[in-house]
């Protein structure tokens, strides 16, 4: 840090300055965007970095991405140094080489100027309706090289001095089936750049640029600072957990995540060596989400209001062995590689409830579930892109939450009649179900169902999980539901598709298609249960009673609604002995 | 002896009733009453004894009252509204619960979700299903409705909201079910349906929407009631009208039907004072701040008309305007005047972290126990106690001297409390707190400026609420703005906004049309059903409406776009109504595409019916300097004596700052470096010099 004295009230100033940055950021792309899945599903984030490319504030968006910025950044600095201008914009979505995810998200990245000064970066990704490769959406599982994916963008300019690169854009355009959505929501990215070079020279005017640098400067050591006191709080030791992912196709494999978490003093280190090798299917997942999402789970275990820039990532170190499903070797194909990177949240917040399990949470759903449907009606092409998510497991003391967002994620839902309106689709039903929270003394929350039906020919593709591998418990909580795939033919037969089907489906005109998420984790002993929740939950229909008696142990009183705590509290020793 | 008639605007804080009269010539007299939370209408009914009495008048002379208030919003804040039930298509009960899923807050696993206000065993369903253009793909079963009915009545249910699927496009289903559950429930159970409420595409926002209303519907409904009754207990039996959150007025039987309006009427009728202060003046942009007891508004009027907005989350904390979906509240979606909102007022309480983080809200000490200086009991250091170790506010006494206040106390707990674990002196950490907390209400402006595209530095800012003109001269020079006006009776300024209100109301017509695929015939026919179903409606409420004005909207997009944005109508010309959306884009997103189609949404219809009153004044005031007293203006903490004064010291010439105008209801404080007149109309008139 600079010699000059920082004044806390300052700081405070400028980090809520930076803060709402991020955020209007964040509401120019929604509003002005084109695409379903980043205006109503909300799969983008924003951030605002300093001259150094180090993020600085984030926008109210997907933790999972936001955390991403920093290997982005770094091969911007790498590739273009000093030699960025005024007016340039970089476009960004490779994996291998440019710090991108999948081929769907498009990162857009521009230098801020002040007085002919580099003075920070606006950053934003967003998830894009289609990029080619061999099905619409770009999500493929069956995919086994990110050749078959669709367009590859290195880090390229968009505009170079205010002028755009119209090579770029005319190689974009006729590499997806969707140019008016994806056009429309790369101006959406750029239009939020601006905003951010607005604030960050409205910043610079009023503090001037170095007395800003050394604010900046100071928020980052006093996130890294806040980070490691956090840090030391925690026991030293080697915490291990693993989770699996289910493995695709008809006969899936489960392939193991294996995180280890060591705490020594202020530091953390988190390593992957153990997990599966790549594999030949799409869900390899390129490191920079791994990454992420490591960060974002030690960032979770941090109950205080930490500054949201990158200084609070210096205490953690994340590594994991090249080849791997968490750091994949070019040319693995990684279209459906999200569900990785939830993985990798749940593996590490499993080690953490080892350490801290008041702070931590039971597995969620498991990520989102992606149905990318499409076909065409009445002459036109449509795409339905789903990705749907709403489960939390259970907290210490608390239960888990149904119908919310995963928390690595915080995507939205898709209004229904948005989808009717627009597309050859019906939605049958968007509810809870019942007896699918992970029982506990505070159980997971309930999982989703959502179920569609195709009113034309249709052909989709699917990617979910945790069907054999549902959402871990902890402290005595048992795991939640699993997930299902089921294909209700119009003719009255019934399928049950694999949860990472190598292949795609047809669906005729009146199929329907159900997608069941899992429940949520529960937390402790179920038998620890308080019959008052549990009345409670039999009220609202989010336990039955089948299913109080089975995962609780509880006897009803003769009106068949109350319990009878004397039974249930002998019923509950008498479990209880059993399972010694 | 020729009597005089008067109309009366009553807004209820928590604290106090802003009570302002207007006689029938004009003349504007001006009071604060205590609030009597128990029974509103009590308050209420005693403050007009009392003026009728002082007026030695009869209580027919009083010909109106217009009224806001914060009941609707508190049985939300607190969860007393009525016990509610939802009846949905079948196959989506959970809508209400599941919301948009999204998180206000990133990486808190310890986060709480509202709980819905329909709880999920009243949310019931019947098998019936509309496609989207509004064909009947399933009718309705009647035996579901009848069902349903019976289980809320088994239920105890008080009010009842109805949310199909496309019930914008049809409503047939809607209403069919109602007539239903009325005949079933009889007239004592509150009864609304989202078609009538919110006829508007996505099924989330309008049954949230719906359920909102359902549950402040039955409190609304014993308010009105109770008012009514205690006001004719006195012999007050004028039409009484309610302030919605869109900035119009309605009668109380509106108010009962479409409870949901009101949750804003008190922050909207400040920004309505304000717009009709320079209405007819040529000032193009102006900001009302309104600083009260826990929270900062601002809105944006741009010629005289507030910018408004459709969404709202009540509720939610703080509320920043037109922000993303964050599903920390309640959604609402009406017509709002867009007014932004943020947790920084008089009680915010000042605190530090672990870190030496320091904070200033957004939890509130309110106005009970109230800032440490208020000797109610409130033990943390708020900003009014930075105000008064500043010296920004008399140290002495409030309210014209009837409210004492404890200094010493006030300084302690900020000296104790903040300064000195920082290692800071007092005058310096008073300084720093008000930084921070002009920072914090910066955003608030910004939200309605920066946030839609909008240079604040263009504008002039309108100071009121208690302690709006205390800051808003540093508010202004934060975000660059170069003048600040302080209006007459600042302190009730929104309770004089109700007097200034028209009645308004707003119909939408949902279209769904691409702007290619219509010709102006065919635009001028879907705007003339809008005003045919207006008329309709008005005329039924009892509404002459030879004097109104109708204003056309449309909501535009281009296809693909989710959010519309909202272009005025002036002539039925579908090319001009494209061209003037592909300029407010750019204006909003600082980019067009004239190669995209444009898709129109909604029509709109405003119905304004202008209030015939004459030309308000005010009784003359006297000059009334005091003593001048210490005040700290500087980084430093250096305090200097500087004067206090009234505001009929001041005249059209420009005095230089600094110094202080105290008046009864508020302070407002004009720093160095800016300079401070009255205009013809009494308001003060603050030119800060540029940065």
């Amino acid at each position: 840090m600079s010699a000059q004295a920082i004044d806390p009230i300052t700081l405070e100033v400028i980090r809520n300055a930076l803060a709402s940055t991020a955020d209007e950021m964040a509401l120019i792309v929604m509003r002005s965007a084109y695409s379903p899945v980043v205006r109503d599903i909300m799969d983008y984030s924003t951030a605002l970095c300093d001259a150094k490319g180090r993020v600085i504030a984030q926008g109210l968006t997907l933790p999972i991405q936001l955390c991403s910025f920093p290997r982005i950044m770094g091969f911007v600095r790498e590739r273009y140094g000093d030699r960025l201008k005024q007016g340039d914009v970089l476009i960004a979505n490779d994996p291998y080489g440019s710090g991108g995810q999948h081929l769907p998200d498009i990162y857009i990245l521009k230098p801020i100027f002040v007085d002919g000064r580099l003075s920070g970066f606006a950053a934003t990704v967003a998830h894009h309706t289609d990029l080619g490769g061999i099905v619409p959406g770009s999500v493929a599982i069956y995919a086994t090289e990110i050749q078959q994916e669709g367009l590859r963008l290195p880090l390229l300019k968009l505009y170079e001095a205010g002028q755009p690169v119209e090579a770029v854009f005319r190689i974009l355009e006729a590499n997806t089936r969707s140019p008016i959505e994806v056009l429309g929501d790369i101006r959406a990215q750029i239009a939020a750049c601006n905003v951010a070079e607005e604030g960050l020279r409205t910043l610079i005017g009023r503090y001037g640029a170095q007395e800003l640098d050394s604010y900046i400067d100071a928020l980052h050591d006093h996130a890294e600072a806040m980070m490691r006191d956090v840090i030391r709080a925690l026991p030293n030791g080697v915490y291990r957990a693993t989770d699996y992912i289910d493995g695709v196709g008809e006969n899936p494999q489960p392939l193991p995540i294996v995180a280890t978490v060591t705490v020594a003093d202020d530091t953390i280190d988190i390593d992957f060596t153990g997990t599966a090798d790549q594999v030949a299917a799409s869900i390899n997942c390129p490191i920079s989400l791994p990454e992420s999402a490591a960060f974002c789970a030690i960032r979770c275990l941090s109950q205080q209001d930490i500054p949201n820039c990158e200084g609070y990532l210096r205490p953690i170190a994340v590594r994991a062995p090249e080849g791997c499903l968490v750091n994949p070797r070019y040319p693995a194909a990684c279209g459906a590689r999200g569900v990785v990177g939830y993985r990798v949240f749940d593996a590490i917040m499993q080690a953490l409830a080892q350490i801290v399990p008041e702070r931590a949470m039971g597995g969620s759903e498991g990520g989102p579930y992606l149905l990318a449907a499409g076909g065409t009606h009445e002459g036109r092409p449509f795409v339905l892109n789903e990705m749907v998510v709403g489960t939390w497991g259970a907290r210490a003391g608390k239960d888990g939450i149904e119908g919310i967002s995963n928390p690595a994620a915080n995507l939205s839902n898709q209004p229904v009649e948005m989808i009717e309106a627009d597309m050859p689709v019906e939605v049958l039903r968007y509810g809870l179900v019942p007896d699918t929270g992970g029982p506990g003394e505070f159980r997971g929350g309930l999982s989703f169902i959502r179920e569609f039906r195709f009113l034309a020919p249709t052909r989709f593709v699917l990617r979910g999980d945790r069907r054999d591998h549902p959402p871990f418990g902890f402290e005595g909580g048992s795991p939640g539901a699993p997930s299902a795939h089921i294909l209700l033919r119009a003719d009255g037969t019934e399928q049950s598709l694999p949860t990472m089907p190598m292949e795609s489906f047809n669906a005729r005109a009146g199929d329907v298609f159900r997608l069941i998420g899992a429940g949520g984790g529960g937390y402790g002993d179920a038998l620890q249960r308080d019959p008052i929740r549990i009345e409670d939950d039999l009220r609202e229909g989010k336990v039955t009673a089948a299913g109080a008696a089975r995962d609780y142990g509880v006897v009803f009183a003769a009106d068949g609604v109350s319990i009878d705590r004397d039974a249930t509290a002998r019923r509950r020793a008498a479990l209880a002995e059993a399972r010694t | 002896m020729a009597q005089h008639s008067y109309r009366i605007g009553i807004d209820i804080g928590g604290t106090f009733t802003d009570v302002v009269v207007a006689r029938d010539d004009g003349l504007i007299e001006t009071r604060k009453v205590p609030s009597t939370p128990d029974d509103y209408s009590r308050g209420i009914a005693q403050a007009l004894k009392a003026l009728v009495e002082d007026y030695q008048t009869t209580p027919d002379r009083i010909t109106g009252i217009v009224h806001a208030t914060t009941v609707a919003t508190n049985a939300i804040l607190e969860y007393k509204g009525a016990r509610t039930g939802l009846l949905t298509t079948e196959g989506f009960r959970d809508v209400l619960e599941m919301r948009r899923l999204r998180i206000p807050v990133l990486y808190d696993l310890q986060y709480d979700k509202p709980k819905p206000l329909a709880a999920r065993r009243l949310r019931l369903e019947a098998r019936e299903r509309l496609a989207a253009d509004g064909s009947v793909r399933i009718p309705l079963s009647r035996e579901d409705v009848v069902a349903a009915a019976r289980r809320f009545r088994e239920e105890g249910v008080e009010a009842v909201a109805i949310s199909f699927l496309h019930a914008y496009a049809n409503p047939r289903h809607e209403i069919e079910a109602e007539e239903i559950l009325r005949a079933e429930l009889g007239d004592g159970v509150y009864i609304c349906r989202g078609s009538e409420i919110l006829p508007e595409i996505r099924e989330y926002e309008r049954t949230s929407t719906v359920v909102v209303n359902a549950y402040i519907g039955p409190v609304v409904r014993n308010y009105a009631s109770a008012l009514t009754a205690r006001l004719a207990s006195i012999g007050v039996t004028c039409q009484v009208e309610m302030m919605h959150s869109g900035g119009g007025i309605m009668r109380l039987g509106s108010a009962v039907k479409r409870a949901a309006s009101l949750v804003e009427s008190g922050p909207a009728a400040g920004v309505i004072a304000c717009a009709r202060l320079v209405s007819g003046s040529d000032e193009p942009s102006i900001i009302s701040f309104d600083m009260g007891g826990t929270t900062a508004k601002a809105a944006l009027i741009e010629h005289g008309e507030p910018a408004r907005t459709t969404e709202y989350e009540v509720g939610a904390g703080i509320n920043l305007s037109s922000k993303l979906v964050k599903g920390g509240g309640y959604p609402i979606k009406m017509p709002f005047i867009d007014v932004s909102e943020i947790g920084a007022g008089g009680g915010s309480i000042v605190a530090i972290d672990r870190m030496n983080q320091v904070s200033v809200g957004p939890q509130s000490a309110g106005a009970y126990p109230g800032p440490v200086c208020y000797g109610l009991g409130g033990r943390q250091a708020t900003l009014t106690d930075a105000f008064l170790t500043l010296g920004y506010i008399n140290d002495i006494a409030l309210a014209g001297g009837s409210f004492p206040l404890k200094a010493d106390a006030g300084r302690a707990a900020l000296n104790d409390q903040v300064a000195r674990p920082l290692g800071l002196d007092l005058q310096q950490t008073a300084r720093g707190v008000l930084t921070l907390a002009v920072t914090t209400m910066t955003r608030a402006v910004k939200a309605v400026s920066t946030y839609r595209g909008r240079d604040p530095r263009q504008a002039t800012l309108v100071a009121f609420g208690g302690n709006g003109p205390v800051v808003a001269a540093e508010v202004a020079m934060a975000l660059g703005i170069r003048r600040v006006i302080v209006p007459r009776a600042a302190g009730v300024f929104s309770a004089l906004g109700l007097l200034r209100s028209d009645v308004e109301q707003e119909f939408v017509r949902p279209s769904r049309r691409r702007a290619d695929e219509l010709d102006d015939a065919g635009l001028e026919q879907l705007f003339a059903a809008l005003g045919a179903d207006a008329r309709r409606i008005l005329a039924l409420e009892g509404y002459d409406l030879g004097q109104a004005e109708f204003r056309y909207a449309a909501d535009l997009r281009y296809v693909g776009q989710a959010y519309e944005l909202t272009v005025p109508a002036r002539r039925f010309d579908i090319a001009e109504l494209s061209e003037l959306f592909h300029r407010e884009h750019e204006r909003t997103y600082g980019h067009r595409s004239q190669k995209d189609a444009v898709h129109l949404v909604n029509a709109r219809l405003t119905v304004r019916l202008p209030l015939v009153a004459p030309r308000h004044q005010f009784a003359a005031e006297a000059p009334m300097r005091r003593a001048d007293r210490a005040v700290s203006f500087n980084a430093s903490g250096s305090a200097a004596s500087i004067a206090v004064i009234g505001r009929a010291d001041l005249d059209a010439k420009a005095r230089r700052g600094p110094f202080v105008i105290e008046e009864y209801d508020c302070t407002c404080v004009v720093g160095p470096g800016q300079s401070a007149r009255l205009d013809e109309a009494g308001n003060i008139d603050i030119a800060l010099e540029a940065a």
